[in-house]
């Protein structure tokens, strides 16, 4: 069997579902839940048991490398991290959805993943674009799910009108892509691009474009103005989903894009390193410095997942070389590994808040040491993670970052990210000072189920394991020596 | 003789005034067609790039196919996208941008 049949069944399962809870009323949201849990984790534990192998026809537009199965697996544990926690926060979601009907709440997820999935894999444009939208589309109808609160509503038109707006530059991208190289396939276009015979304006245009496009879905400024208001709006895990997957399908989509479009030799290498930078820069800063004014923790996350794409992406421009054998690709992947735990206990403490009757702003989290002292120590390992703090695993990933930078000497960006990392200690350490300061300990304490307690400590101990040892996840990800030969 | 230029004149045309549309109108329906107008603009550009690109002196039909899936993709957002500017209308009676700006800060 091979790893492909998994994304196959998982689509499956996902439809399966649909139509049970249409067909069969009876069957409680519990059962299906679990299910689309218990089918995420087998497709889990199989895949590093799966095959790699492909047959012929497939070749040409898809591949199984270690990037893509890396990324398979990543899809795979935010599926189910977004499953369980809307189970958790069934009690409060039900109340917006007609009829208390939870049920494409745990379809859709399952089909977003399968998207994901594929996509990682994925070696040609075409490829790209249909995934693409497949995860874009079923993101429409999870982020307007909670249909009878307004703001659920208005963050799902702002985030169809502004996703359907990246769909056509991304589009138009590729025509020009096609255009300039003669090929939709990735190996092509690079060797189209290395070629001083093809039209160099053309490739840059598209390529601008195709970065645009791209920009609008991992929320790169300038194209990031929709991100505060969509994650504020759609219900909470949704917007883990939005923050961590979606980030992710992104950040494959440009890798394997970069390339094609930067390799060595490149004619428009140079500039697209340069536009990567200066958006990469500018992401850092306009993520990071509005959130120094925010109250709602909603909204303050919503504009770190905007910094941490600047990160994200000043990685990207440093392309290979540096003094880090596991390149920027590598640094990506494990940037984004080190994102997902702490991401996901942030937006689990805003959701069992919500389930508690409690708000999600800065005023709700005030003495929560007192309330809940388990929850309020893993929240700040989280957020303590997410500046930055040394010994936690947003430590490490940082680190790749600012000396990648350092190597290739581009100072600006080194500037701008420092500046976003100062400005991120302070806005992140005004939560964890809040939650232990004496006021507020009079309110009702949070109640926690024994899962939830850990599954909360297991993504607390995940952080402080990579960010004393990453050694391990560093070598997964290192490509093998073959691999860098070709490139 | 047409030319190449001339389709991506016109699609670029197409595009810019998608992109016009969508900036510069207050009404979600018309900006959601003036992206539909985008993508148009999108398809016209890869079916023209297409038909000149000669392999073997037939025209090279892996952007066609593209474009195929392009029409698929636009017909299921306008399904999903209608359903919720429908859900919208319900709550808010009204379609303009007006009436969605409550999330702000």
């Amino acid at each position: 069997m091979s790893v492909f049949t998994l994304e196959a069944s998982l689509a499956l399962l996902g439809l399966v579902l649909l139509l049970l809870e249409a067909f069969k009323p009876e069957i409680s949201r519990r059962t299906l839940g679990y299910t689309a849990m218990a089918g995420t984790a087998l497709a889990l534990v199989l895949l590093p048991l799966c095959g790699t192998q492909l047959p012929e026809f497939m070749q040409p537009w898809h591949q199984i490398d270690t990037l893509a199965l890396f990324y398979k697996g990543f899809a795979l544990v935010i599926t189910l991290l977004v499953l369980w926690l809307t189970l958790e926060c069934a009690p409060y979601l039900t109340r917006f959805t007609l009829d208390g009907k939870l049920a494409e709440m745990f379809s859709l997820p399952l089909i977003v993943c399968a998207g994901m999935m594929w996509m990682a894999s994925a070696r040609d444009l075409v490829t790209i674009f249909i995934t693409l939208e497949l995860v874009t589309i079923s993101f429409y109808v999870l982020v307007a799910f909670a249909r009878k609160s307004a703001l659920s509503l208005e963050a799902g038109v702002k985030y169809l009108i502004l996703g359907a707006l990246s769909t056509g530059v991304l589009v138009y991208g590729i025509a020009w892509i096609y255009g300039a190289t003669g090929s939709m396939n990735f190996d092509a276009i690079g060797k189209a691009l290395a070629n001083p015979a093809t039209s160099k304006s053309a490739a840059l245009f598209g390529a601008a474009m195709l970065l645009v496009g791209l920009g609008f879905k991992v929320a790169a400024a300038p194209f990031h103005m929709w991100v505060p208001d969509v994650y504020q709006g759609a219900p909470t895990p949704v917007t883990t989903f939005l923050s961590v997957g979606s980030k992710a399908a992104g950040f494959v989509v440009l890798t394997r894009a970069l390339d094609a479009f930067a390799a060595p030799g490149s004619i428009i290498g140079s500039e697209v390193q340069s536009l990567l930078l200066v958006g990469g820069s500018l992401t850092v800063l306009l993520g990071s410095l509005p959130a120094i004014f925010q109250t709602s923790v909603k909204r303050l996350l919503a504009y770190s997942s905007i910094s941490h794409a600047g990160y994200l992406l000043l990685a990207l421009a440093c392309g290979s070389g540096g003094r880090f054998d596991i390149g920027s690709n590598g640094i990506v992947a494990f940037y984004l590994a080190t994102y997902l735990p702490m991401t996901v206990l942030g937006f689990l403490a805003l959701g069992l808040m919500r389930v508690n009757g409690q708000g999600e702003d800065l005023g709700d989290f005030q003495g929560l040491a007192k309330r809940s002292p388990l929850l309020a120590l893993v929240i700040t390992i989280a957020f303590a993670s997410l500046a930055g703090l040394p010994l936690t695993a947003g430590f490490i990933g940082k680190m790749f970052v600012f000396l990648s930078l350092v190597d290739h000497g581009y100072w600006g960006a080194l500037t701008c990210a420092v500046i976003a990392a100062a400005a991120g200690f302070y806005y992140y350490f005004r939560i964890i000072l809040a939650m232990y300061t004496t006021e507020g300990s009079e309110k009702p304490a949070l109640t926690l189920t024994p899962l939830t307690k850990a599954i909360a400590c297991g993504l607390a101990l995940v952080i402080l394991a990579l960010g004393v040892y990453p050694r391990p996840l560093q070598k997964v990800l290192t490509p093998p020596a073959a691999a860098v030969v070709v490139k | 003789m047409i030319t190449l230029g001339h389709y991506l004149v016109v699609s670029g045309m197409l595009f810019a005034l998608g992109l016009a549309g969508v900036i510069a109108r207050r009404n979600i329906l018309i900006i959601y067609m003036c992206l539909e107008m985008m993508l148009s603009a999108a398809n016209l550009a890869l079916v023209g790039f297409s038909r000149f690109h000669l392999v073997n002196g037939l025209p090279d039909y892996t952007a066609q196919s593209l474009v195929f899936f392009t029409i698929t993709v636009a017909a299921a957002e306008v399904a999903v996208g209608l359903a919720i500017i429908v859900a919208l209308f319900r709550t808010k009676q009204s379609v303009e941008t007006e009436a969605i700006t409550k999330l702000q800060g």
